[in-house]
């Protein structure tokens, strides 16, 4: 679609949210005028949460006394079966959940509420479509009340380090699901934060899609040295960004096993090491996999593989 | 078009009978409606009345959309009137109105605001509740919240849906403006018809379906089009 230049009306229905958009929380003349130093990572800490809702009358649990710590510019992987609370994780970490019990710290002090500091990236990107690239990645900055010129540059310096400068003035709609992925994740780094927390952000790309973009990952992780949470159940992805993988099992979600990934970075698509160690992780998770499907499917469900698996141990009694 | 216009002329040749005019009729009709004033006249006092109610069906119907969206206790008070009320045709609250305010502008708007404003909120309401999920807890991430964040988030995520029941708002208003004013001396379009229906002037009827069926196709060239484009560019034509 051509951009054409906008029509009065379509300006003044726009002008509206932008308008309110303005009205920052911070007096005009308290604005900041140019952006703070950047801020490296800083450490991230769960200590025996648990965390129930009500679902219907019934009680759901969701975590039962998980424990977990990044430490200052960590990278680290949440990887799990569905149902194990690793989006929970990230939302208690953003603030947008209160755990029932346990506490949740962000660079030594409780979290209590979302913040600045903290940024979320979703699987479907989540970019405004209203809003140009631009604006989507000056929105976060808008809100702190940074004047206009500030918030251009550093809107500028972003998309150039997610290789997007070129597609600034594209609605997110024009953009390619990888393409809304990195604008996503520009739109995050916008206030600077200290921790990334990541949301399956790749899930719902193609396989090779997905591997230039965990490479930019690597790369921008590399030049920024934020704490990253980055959640998803793709083991290989786990292994070739982590520092550490942490195994999460479901119902209740909790911690099952830690593994530091010891591998020198950067990591290539197709490191043997990185698929060695995924093998070794993936192995633990089958029987949690298979334990979830056994209670979503009938009683006689027997997950495939385990008949005639090639770990005779593992199966015993069962398949022979 | 022209030729649906040439079938109509060829067709009221062959009834001959002044019940059927033909085009012609209906333009000469409208030219000395035009000429003596009551045409312009009559339009101008119809739209002025849709400017205000279908103005105060949008005033009360968005906010109470974004209420029955937000507030459960709103949605568990009124919702269940609301979709009820929504579907009753406006036209059945005129006698109502016309015994609590008389036969006057008042009675109307009432039912002009009535028709337009449910629909406008049941719209409303389903598009605030279906804004992804996502895009309100990135903003939310972000420190918008409160009226903010409903402000420059959530109502623009929800302006396609929105829109969608603004243009079924406007249509609803005009068509319960037209049958109020066919019921009592109103000065608009819609005594118009009726006059013409007093004196048996089937061009005059005909020649104010004409200038209706105008209004609406200009107020959606002016009011909608242009906002249909805006949302089309930046949300992409398959989403519309």
């Amino acid at each position: 679609m051509t951009a054409g230049p906008p029509s009065s009306i379509e300006s003044t229905v726009f002008a509206f949210a932008k308008a309110w958009g303005n009205t920052g929380v911070i007096p005009s003349d308290a604005r900041v005028t140019h952006q703070p130093v950047a801020r490296t990572g800083a450490s991230v800490a769960l200590e025996d949460v648990s965390l129930t809702i009500g679902v219907q009358g019934s009680v759901v649990e969701i975590l039962r006394g998980a424990s977990l710590r990044a430490a200052a510019g960590e990278f680290v992987c949440l990887l799990g079966p569905s149902g194990s609370g690793k989006s929970t994780i990230l939302n208690l970490i953003a603030g947008l959940a209160k755990p029932t019990s346990g506490s949740v710290r962000h660079d030594e002090t409780d979290v209590s509420g979302p913040g600045p500091d903290r940024a979320l990236v979703f699987q479907d990107a989540a970019l405004f479509p209203w809003l140009t690239l631009r604006h989507n990645v000056e929105f976060p900055l808008k809100l702190q009340g940074l004047a206009a010129e500030a918030r251009s540059s550093r809107s500028m310096e972003l998309l150039r380090l997610v290789h997007l400068w070129r597609f600034r003035d594209r609605y997110p709609h024009e953009l390619s699901g990888g393409m809304r992925q990195r604008g996503a994740i520009a739109r995050a780094l916008a206030t600077d934060p200290a921790v990334l927390l990541m949301d399956e952000p790749f899930a719902a790309l193609d396989a090779q899609t997905r591997e230039i973009l965990q490479g930019e990952l690597e790369r921008i992780w590399s030049a920024t040295r934020k704490t990253v949470i980055f959640v998803t159940h793709n083991t290989r992805e786990a292994v070739r960004l982590a520092d550490r993988v942490v195994l999460m099992g479901t119902r209740p979600g909790r911690v099952l096993h830690e593994e530091i990934v010891d591998l020198p970075r950067p990591r290539a698509a197709n490191d043997e090491r990185v698929s060695g160690i995924a093998n070794g992780i993936a192995r633990r998770i089958a029987s949690e996999v298979e334990k979830v499907a056994r209670e979503e499917a009938d009683d006689a469900w027997v997950a495939p593989g385990a008949r005639g698996s090639d770990d005779p141990r593992r199966n015993l009694g069962r398949g022979i | 078009m022209t030729i649906l216009v040439a079938i109509w002329a060829a067709a009221s040749e062959l009834a001959r009978t002044p019940l059927f005019p033909g085009p012609l009729a209906v333009l000469r009709s409208i030219g000395a409606g035009v000429h003596d004033g009551t045409l312009p006249r009559a339009l101008a006092i119809s739209a002025a009345r849709l400017a205000v109610g279908y103005g105060v069906a949008l005033a009360m119907g968005i906010p109470l959309g974004i209420a029955l969206a937000r507030s459960r206790f709103v949605k568990e008070a009124t919702g269940p009137i609301v979709l009820g009320l929504s579907s009753v045709p406006s036209i059945c609250w005129l006698p109502l109105a016309i015994l609590w305010f008389g036969l006057s502008e008042w009675a109307i708007q009432v039912v002009v605001v009535l028709g337009a404003a449910l629909p406008i909120a049941v719209a409303t309401e389903n598009s605030v509740r279906h804004v992804p999920p996502s895009i309100e807890r990135a903003a939310r991430t972000m420190g918008a919240r409160g009226a903010r964040l409903m402000l420059t988030v959530t109502l623009p995520a929800a302006l396609p849906g929105i829109l969608g029941g603004a243009k079924v708002g406007w249509t609803f208003a005009l068509r319960s403006l037209m049958a109020g004013e066919l019921l009592f001396v109103s000065g608009g379009l819609g005594q118009l018809l009726e006059t013409g229906r007093d004196l048996g002037d089937t061009a005059l009827v005909l020649a104010v379906v004409v200038v209706i069926v105008a209004l609406g196709r200009a107020s959606e060239a002016v009011l909608f089009s242009p906002v249909d484009r805006a949302i089309a560019r930046r949300w992409g034509v398959e989403e519309i």
